[in-house]
């Protein structure tokens, strides 16, 4: 089938070829959204799969994200960005101190395959930095991540930063990383922790749910 | 001889070493870490320091992951923590100068061997061009990738063999090339060969070579062991392996400074015949020195049994 085509190229990493199929799809009046969900995400699903089960690794899956961008740039542009308004804003970024950041952008990558929208504030994010762009973006998540035992304490400062300013009740926090986990997640007042990408994205949906 | 070397050739069961290096023994002394990575004679001091409060059994000039690196033209910052700002630019500052003064100094001073770490030319290669363009131009543009590495490698056989000279051991740190980012496929294409080569170096000197591999390591064992190095540090230990180990306890429990906790990583370990206890990694900074106390007193004590 035509989307499972486009699937298999996002799997196989072909940007070429995700571009030719997606262009010919639209030519024969299939709708952008279809090509994006059936297609497109489909194929990222099957990615963060395979990364989960350790068959891909991490540049496996930045080149299967180039596939799959060269597709998105392609069909975003037609959806009415009405629809990924609707599902959500999401903020991201890796704390203060921490440079990690190859987890981070793969957690990014799936989100935006899932079509949520994505705000991504880099790596060595101050706790002002974190706070300030949640009063300006007004998004429905904040996402941290913390690979290191000394830098995870910082999403506390976050979420504490976020009470005292009357932020908390406005966003849902998220946290994921090698070193925290669930009981972290409760311990600092986080609502979620995910232990991988696709995690990620089923917490997002769990927490601000279609 | 050495605890180190008589562990290596199995005349002895243990030897430890709580991975204390630059950021933690300057810390101890409360001197600015940016200086201590940057004046070989300041490294030796810290360095020192941590040796003779903690009384291990060797010593690893280590400062930060971007000597290389930075020598080659990637601009690096060091506050709060060393920091890649970017790929290589013309803008080179060597610090291998004082690397090697740091070493030298310390061969005099301490009684226990010195290591110097090193970076393996495949994760030095990818703070080169950026890891994340790297690791596409893994799977996208082989020929790049090999230029690029073959570039981290030929300047590590000349920082070799100038550390060499000196008569010190070396350890061979490649992180990028763990599984948590490549897989073992890729491993063995690009990162195995480079390692291999730097290895032989060293041991041709009748030196002793260490290779320091964090994050998942399980699924290229083999691969490693193949290496032929003397001493493999790594974060989970309990693979069967040729090499000698050298790990055990993990940086998040020496950091924590739960007792039960270190107590009970440390017994585990010491199912291993030979060893030489560690830390998983570098020991945070900031970690409290009666923690390191603690292994070295509970290692201690289990030895003598
Ligand atoms: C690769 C690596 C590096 C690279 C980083 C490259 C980059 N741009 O990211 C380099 C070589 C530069 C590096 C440097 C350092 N590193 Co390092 N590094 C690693 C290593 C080997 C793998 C990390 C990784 O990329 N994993 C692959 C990704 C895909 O997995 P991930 O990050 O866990 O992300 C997944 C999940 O956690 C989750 N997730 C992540 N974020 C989020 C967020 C949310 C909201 C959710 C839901 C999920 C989620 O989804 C992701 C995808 O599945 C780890 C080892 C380990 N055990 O993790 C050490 C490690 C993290 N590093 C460590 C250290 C100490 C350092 C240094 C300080 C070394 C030094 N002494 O100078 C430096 C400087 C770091 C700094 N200031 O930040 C330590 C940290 C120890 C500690 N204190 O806790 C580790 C644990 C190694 C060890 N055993 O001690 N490192």
């Amino acid at each position: 089938m035509d989307f499972d085509n486009i699937k298999k190229a996002v799997v196989d990493m072909e940007v070429e070829k995700v571009k030719d199929l997606v262009t010919k799809l639209l030519k024969n009046k299939r709708l952008p959204e279809e090509i994006l969900e059936k297609g497109l995400i489909a194929g990222m699903k099957e990615v963060g799969r395979l990364f989960s089960c350790k068959e891909y690794f991490v540049p496996e899956v930045l080149m299967a994200s180039e596939a799959f961008y060269a597709g998105f740039d392609l069909v975003s542009p037609l959806i009415k960005t009405k629809q990924m308004k609707e599902k959500g804003k999401i903020i991201i970024g890796v704390v203060e101190g921490d440079i990690h950041d190859i987890g981070k952008n793969i957690v990014k990558v799936m989100l935006e395959a899932s079509g949520y929208q994505v705000v991504d504030l880099g790596k060595d994010v101050p706790t002002e930095i974190f706070v300030d762009s949640v009063t300006r973006e007004n998004p429905k998540i904040l996402a941290m991540s913390a690979l290191m035992t000394t830098t995870m304490m910082k999403m506390k400062d976050v979420v504490k930063s976020l009470e005292h300013k009357k932020l908390r009740n406005k966003v849902k926090v998220i946290i994921g990383g090698a070193p925290v986990n669930e009981d972290f997640a409760k311990r600092i007042g986080a609502d979620g922790y995910g232990e991988d990408a696709s995690a990620a994205v089923s917490l997002v949906e769990a927490l601000i749910g279609e | 001889m050495n605890k180190i070397s008589r562990v290596i050739r199995r005349e002895e069961k243990l030897a430890v070493f709580p991975i204390a290096c630059a950021d933690h023994c300057a810390h101890l002394l409360n001197m600015n870490y940016s200086e201590v990575a940057s004046d070989g004679t300041k490294l030796a001091r810290a360095l020192e320091h941590g040796y003779r409060i903690y009384q291990y059994d060797m010593v690893l000039v280590f400062s930060d992951p971007y000597v290389e690196a930075q020598a080659l033209g990637c601009p690096v910052k060091f506050s709060p923590s060393p920091t890649l700002l970017g790929p290589r630019s013309n803008q080179s500052i060597d610090r291998t100068e004082e690397i090697i003064k740091a070493a030298e100094i310390l061969k005099r001073k301490v009684d226990v061997p010195v290591f110097v770490s090193i970076k393996g030319p495949f994760s030095l290669a990818s703070f080169l061009v950026g890891i994340e363009e790297f690791l596409k131009n893994l799977l996208a543009n082989e020929e790049t990738t090999s230029n690029t590495i073959n570039t981290a490698l030929e300047f590590q056989i000349k920082y070799l063999e100038r550390l060499l000279k000196l008569g010190v051991n070396i350890f061979i740190g490649d992180p990028v090339a763990s599984s948590s980012v490549i897989s073992p496929k890729l491993f063995e294409r690009f990162a195995f060969e480079p390692l291999l080569k730097l290895i032989k170096k060293i041991k041709e000197k009748e030196l002793i070579a260490g290779v320091h591999v964090c994050g998942d390591t399980k699924p290229i064992i083999p691969i490693l062991d193949e290496l032929g190095a003397d001493i493999l540090s790594i974060e989970d230990i309990t693979p069967k392996t040729r090499t000698l180990k050298m790990g055990g306890v993990s940086t998040e429990t020496i950091f924590s400074g739960n007792q039960t906790k270190i107590e009970e990583e440390i017994k585990q370990a010491l199912i291993e015949s030979y060893l030489i206890l560690a830390t998983s990694c570098d020991v945070p900074m900031e970690t409290d020195s009666k923690n390191i106390k603690l292994m070295m007193e509970i290692a201690g004590a289990y030895s003598n049994d």
